[in-house]
């Protein structure tokens, strides 16, 4: 510890371990929905190095896994999880979701020269209708702070990477079938049961690539 | 001879006592200005409750954790003790509907928030009454002076004087959940400058002000509350 605070060494490994978010005060959208995650939902580890000082590094093993399906689970009247092999033609689903990581940053007090730790996640989620088709595009970027002073090095950090995805889970419920228009491939199913169609509408086979910065409208 | 030295030490550990006491209990001076504007009636009836939150970060506040939690207990003590639900309980109750990103950031926008599925019901179930908002921080805004200490095989010591003047300012402000108005802001400011004089061993006389304003802030923001004719 002496030759660390000599050398300006330090840093810490910090795991976090089956966060959970609240249940959701929602109104669950009637639709059958399936989500296929990638292995780094299942082991996510991330390192940030401050030059000449300290390495910190996050191990968020499998929460993200724990959150979407915690999340899906709530926002969806049917919810289940398939893994790569299975062919999601073969369910009796309305929609298929594969979020992803884009970017995973954050940044710890040395850097900002303040008292906060911060986190960024930049996830990606791409939709599929019932016919496997790709229906939406949709990047979004959820941000956590917290403070050293109050929390610790370690669990200000943990603290901050919870707070970055109970972020990303509230945009998801605020934004999502307004970005991605999810909640209208039910009826998208039922019409092409019924009578399948030979082309498909231009309104329904349009690719929805929306921005993350659309206006809140909470408050 | 051989008996003075054998009291010597226990004589120079009595005095370091009596230094460290001394720079213990006695503070700086801090000077602190406390000032409400009310705009609507207030009062809180028995079992129902408060909640202090801090402004959203995502509109660059930087409140700290430690004051929400120190200002909550503060309201929360005494006789004349409000009740204070914990904000996490509140926020976690209430998911996704008062994170940073959703929370409302205006008055106008409650309506909206209470007819969404259950919230009003939670918030009902709670008896929470008044929103406060906490807005500011606390930070050194000047410094001066200089300090040296050294350690060798007979001992140790510090030799200088070093001061810093630290500035916490911050506001509440109230909303009625009742009538989903806003009904006033309290308001706390309080600067103090600390000294750490040394001569072999540093005297802390520290300039509490995060303490003194959340005390201050508490205080008024009981008899905002509570009284209508105190404030």
């Amino acid at each position: 510890m002496f030759v660390a605070a000599l050398c300006g060494c330090g840093g810490s490994k910090v795991t976090l371990k089956n966060p959970s978010i609240p249940k959701p005060l929602i109104e669950q959208m009637q639709i059958s929905v399936a989500a296929r995650y990638p292995t780094s939902f299942d082991s996510f580890v991330h390192e940030e190095r401050v030059i000449g000082k300290e390495k910190w590094s996050i191990d968020l093993g499998a929460s993200n896994r724990i959150l979407f399906t915690q999340l899906f689970s709530s926002m969806f009247s049917e919810f289940t999880v398939i893994d790569e092999n299975t062919d999601a033609k073969d369910l009796q689903i309305d929609a298929l979701i594969e979020p992803t990581i884009d970017a995973f940053e954050f940044s710890v007090p040395s850097q900002s020269q303040t008292d906060d730790f911060a986190v960024w996640i930049r996830y990606r989620i791409k939709i599929f209708d019932s016919e496997g088709v790709q229906v939406a595009n949709w990047p979004i970027a959820a941000y956590g702070k917290s403070q050293a002073s109050t929390f610790g090095g370690d669990q200000a950090l943990r603290r901050a990477a919870v707070l970055a995805m109970r972020d990303a889970a509230a945009l998801i419920i605020l934004q999502m079938d307004k970005s991605t228009g999810i909640s209208k491939l039910r009826d998208a199913r039922a019409r092409s049961n019924s009578a399948p169609p030979t082309v498909i509408p231009a309104e329904e086979s349009m690719q929805t690539t929306a921005v993350e910065d659309i206006p809140d409208d909470a408050g | 001879m051989p008996v003075n030295t054998r009291k010597r030490p226990t004589k120079i550990l009595q005095q370091v006592i009596i230094v460290v006491l001394a720079g213990a209990t006695v503070s700086a001076c801090v000077t602190s200005r406390v000032e409400h504007i009310k705009e609507a009636e207030t009062g809180i009836a028995e079992g129902e409750a408060i909640v202090i939150m801090a402004k959203s970060y995502h509109l660059g506040n930087e409140t700290e954790a430690k004051f929400i939690d120190c200002v909550s207990d503060a309201i929360g003590r005494g006789r004349d003790g409000l009740r204070v639900i914990p904000h996490q309980e509140f926020v976690d109750a209430l998911f996704p509907w008062f994170e940073p990103r959703t929370a409302p950031a205006e008055t106008k926008g409650l309506p909206t928030l209470m007819a969404r599925p259950g919230v009003a019901d939670i918030i009902h179930e709670q008896g929470v009454r008044y929103l406060v908002w906490l807005d500011g921080d606390t930070d050194k805004t000047a410094g001066g002076g200089s300090m040296s200490c050294a350690i060798g095989p007979g001992g140790g010591g510090c030799f200088g004087f070093a001061w810093w003047q630290n500035e916490s300012e911050y506001e509440a402000t109230v909303w009625d959940l009742d009538g989903l108005e806003d009904v006033g802001t309290v308001s706390a400011d309080v600067s103090g400058t600390s000294f750490l004089p040394a001569i072999i061993i540093p005297v802390p006389l520290i300039a509490r002000t995060r303490a003194k304003a959340c005390k201050a802030l508490a205080d008024q923001l009981k008899l905002f509350i509570v009284d209508d004719d105190a404030v």
